[in-house]
């Protein structure tokens, strides 16, 4: 699908995880590890694959510019809903490669020979599909069954076909989250079972949505969601034709097995429920020679998002706004941005750091010293309740306990990895997520290229419980920085339960946005540093960089040079 | 540890002196870390009686590491101007004189891990003091020290100060080995402020860290609170 596949991260590892773009909206998406073992991405050594990121999608007060588009595709089974879909998506991706982002199918949880993984019973389902979109598995919002539902499941007498049979308000709960860029937890529903299991689907950063299903267009808080809603028209005959065909071809069952539940559940509720809301579409395309109705479609979705980005775009946080401001700002009366104190020790360890001339052994130890540190002065700003112990000798002691509910790490990627042992040696047994953020070799913009944060985080509810301690090793233009806060307030992390921990501050830099976007977030920092200086950083040759252009850079100075680089090249 | 929602900035280390004993101040060669919320839950996991082997080791750890990089900021340290990466000029320090950890035996043990993890293949010697039953008084049974150790800054380690009365035999063996007063910096995890006391009337030149000072000693000179025998969870429990 895409034409240069190439991959961020040493090529070895399967989680290396890519988002196919469009112009300036894009999508992403979290894939589980079964599916990521149909991901067959040729990863190569040392590339960023910059035309798959997500570029800023906020404005510089840190709010989210714009909803996901969210088309809703009904109709009947066997239809062609699906066949429309791929055939959008296939477009998408055609048209998204004119500007150097191309789509990428196997990251949108098609299967590497692009074909669309059926289910068997995929003709019951309502389902998101990931045209352009993250997506969420289909068949996923049957409702929770009682054993006696089960009993009749397992006979073929439960009606699978009735708009009942699906949990419509969990349904638009999650549409709706992913619409306003939060993350949503789809759930998987098993037909081995006839049950909704317990695990869910991580899902989050889709900018554009196709809701695909029999009864997509039916539920009136659904529709109020669609900013498109499409219904794909296909006579009956033709339907009950394609439907024998697939049955009995994929799924071996007999002719007359086909008929009785065609006719006892599938043709009632086509005439009853599915039918009619095709009054509702804003468009019906038929179902078959409809090329022209897809073309149609495309043209008109890409337009709305045309005009979205064009609205936006100006409003958005471009390198321009990370680029130094002339303020010298007094970080230092800041109650949130705390500054390690100054100690000989912390002064040598500095001194070591900034020469260039110190070996790569040195600058390893005393980076993990350092961080080491600054992980240490950050936890004293989690909450601590008291505590009565008994010690050994059976005195009563009092003290104090740590009460957050849930802790983690959140590393931003390559450089914030550099803190991670000094992490780990004060905190052993927290998760720690991850986040690829890449500077836009052309224009320096920050891309987010993958995301894989812990499980507390993923869950909205358990995120608001959630202290993170984010990772980086500096903070210069803090474009990155600016990302990251954004993905974790999404998923629902409150400001002031992040700490960002970093070995320096530019006071010239991006410095003065981040604070007054998210005031609340807190920062722990090393050193500051008073000057940022132009640079010029040479062109990786690349894609979407073909000749290898350079470009101008910001680099911290005195600063402690390209810390990623230093401590693992 | 917050009032009105904004975090009181961190005592500055070296600065903390006036932490009150219970009876008396601290005299001044004496220096605790910083008594944050963060570090008192520290101390009550390691006091706590039935925190498990695998935590006490990672939290006294953490404590230990705490010490020695407070103990290494009364290490004196010389102007130093570096070229940046960037190609300018940064006026910082560098570290001057040698250091060598001196650990009393067994407990002391204890701390090198952290002690390396600061100061990456420093040398370590070590002391080893027992109670002479005839005497009651401690009594040097074994010492092994880095030959020029004389011409180093000794950091001393063992976790517990009571009475004082081992550290204070420690202290003047080192300092028959040609090591001064001023030279040595002892490391503690919890001292109670009898030996604190002791000690530091004995060498008021020699600097004492100390994470912790507790209540006092109990009739069987144990540390109260305390965490129990240092050397005892750490290693055999």
């Amino acid at each position: 699908m895409s034409q240069t596949v190439q991959s961020a991260g040493d090529g070895s590892e399967g989680d290396t995880f890519l988002w196919p773009s469009m112009s300036q909206l894009l999508l992403r998406e979290e894939l589980d590890d079964s599916q990521r073992a149909s991901v067959s991405l040729k990863a190569q050594k040392n590339t960023l694959l910059i035309s798959h990121g997500r570029p800023p999608w906020y404005g510089p007060d840190g709010k989210c510019i714009s909803d996901a588009f969210v088309i809703g595709v009904g109709g009947g089974s066997a239809s062609g809903k699906v066949a429309n879909s791929k055939i959008l998506f296939n477009i998408y991706s055609v048209g998204s490669s004119d500007s150097c982002r191309t789509a990428n199918s196997e990251s949108l949880g098609f299967n590497s020979d692009g074909s669309y993984p059926l289910t068997s019973q995929r003709k019951l389902s309502l389902s998101f599909d990931w045209l352009v979109t993250g997506f969420t598995i289909q068949d996923s919002f049957y409702k929770y069954h009682s054993p006696e539902e089960i009993e009749l499941a397992f006979d073929s007498k439960f009606d699978f076909d009735h708009p009942d049979a699906i949990d419509m308000p969990m349904f638009a709960s999650c549409l709706a989250d992913l619409k306003a860029c939060r993350q949503t937890n789809i759930p998987v529903y098993s037909f081995a079972e006839h049950q909704r299991l317990q695990e869910t689907k991580y899902a989050y950063g889709a900018t554009v949505i196709i809701a695909e299903g029999i009864m997509a267009l039916h539920d009136p808080a659904l529709r109020s969601l669609y900013d498109l809603k499409v219904f794909v028209q296909c006579d009956s005959d033709l339907m009950l034709a394609r439907r024998i065909t697939r049955d009995v071809k994929e799924r071996g069952r007999s002719l007359e097995g086909i008929l009785e539940q065609y006719l006892r559940y599938v043709k009632p509720s086509y005439d009853n429920f599915v039918r009619p809301t095709a009054a509702f579409a804003d468009i019906i395309v038929p179902g078959q020679n409809n090329s022209v109705a897809i073309e149609l479609i495309s043209t008109h979705t890409r337009r709305q998002l045309q005009e979205r980005s064009n609205s936006f775009r100006p409003k958005m946080v471009t390198s321009s706004l990370h680029a130094p401001s002339l303020v010298n700002e007094p970080l230092e009366n800041d109650p949130n941005l705390m500054i390690l104190p100054s100690t000989p020790q912390l002064e040598g360890i500095f001194t070591i750091l900034r020469s260039k001339d110190t070996n790569n052994q040195d600058f390893i130890f005393f980076t993990d010293r350092l961080s080491t540190l600054l992980v240490e002065h950050a936890l004293q700003f989690l909450p601590y309740a008291p505590l009565t112990v008994t010690t050994p000798l059976g005195v009563g002691s009092h003290g104090k306990k740590l009460i957050s509910k849930y802790l983690c790490g959140v590393s931003i990627l390559r450089s914030g990895s550099v803190l991670e042992r000094g992490f780990r040696r004060v905190i052993n047994n927290v998760p720690v997520g991850t986040l690829l953020i890449q500077s836009n070799s052309m224009d320096g913009e920050p891309l987010l290229l993958h995301l894989k944060l812990p499980v507390s985080v993923r869950h909205r509810s358990s995120a608001e419980e959630t202290w993170v301690i984010l990772l980086d090793a500096q903070i210069g233009t803090g474009a990155a920085a600016f990302m990251s806060i954004r993905i974790l307030l999404e998923h629902g992390v409150k400001q002031d339960h992040i700490i960002f921990v970093t070995f320096l501050v530019a006071r010239t830099g991006g410095i003065t946005t981040l604070r007054r976007a998210f005031p609340h977030v807190r920062i722990v920092c090393g050193s500051v540093d008073n000057e940022m200086r132009e640079g010029w950083l040479e062109g990786d040759r690349g894609e979407g960089n073909e000749d290898g252009v350079g470009r101008k850079i910001w680099v911290m100075n005195p600063g402690m040079g390209q810390i990623g680089d230093r401590y693992y090249l | 540890m917050s009032t009105n929602g904004a975090p009181v900035p961190p005592p500055q280390p070296s600065l903390l002196k006036s932490t009150a004993l219970s009876n008396g101040t601290v005299p001044p060669s004496v220096f605790t870390l910083p008594q944050t919320a963060q570090l008192e839950a520290l101390y009550t996991i390691i006091r706590d009686k039935d925190t498990s082997r695998g935590d006490f080791l990672f939290y006294s750890d953490r404590i230990i590491r705490l010490l020695v990089e407070e103990g290494l900021n009364h290490l004196p340290v010389v102007k130093k101007t570096v070229i940046t990466p960037t190609g300018s000029t940064y006026a910082g320090v560098g570290f001057e004189g040698k250091i060598c950890g001196v650990s009393i035996l067994r407990a002391g043990e204890a701390m090198e891990a952290g002690l390396r993890e600061v100061c990456r293949s420093v040398r370590i010697g070590k002391i080893l003091i027992q109670r002479d039953e005839e005497t009651t008084q401690p009594k040097l049974f074994y010492s092994k020290f880095p030959q020029d150790i004389a011409k180093r800054y000794v950091l001393l380690l063992d976790p517990m100060l009571a009475t004082g009365g081992s550290a204070i035999k420690a202290v003047d063996v080192l300092m028959e080995n040609g090591v001064p007063e001023d030279r040595i910096i002892f490391i503690n995890l919890i001292s109670s402020p009898e030996g604190l006391r002791t000690f530091s009337e004995k060498f008021p030149r020699l600097k004492v860290i100390t994470g912790w000072i507790d209540q006092g000693l109990n009739e069987k000179a144990y540390i109260i609170p305390g965490l129990g025998d240092f050397g005892e969870r750490r290693y055999c429990e």
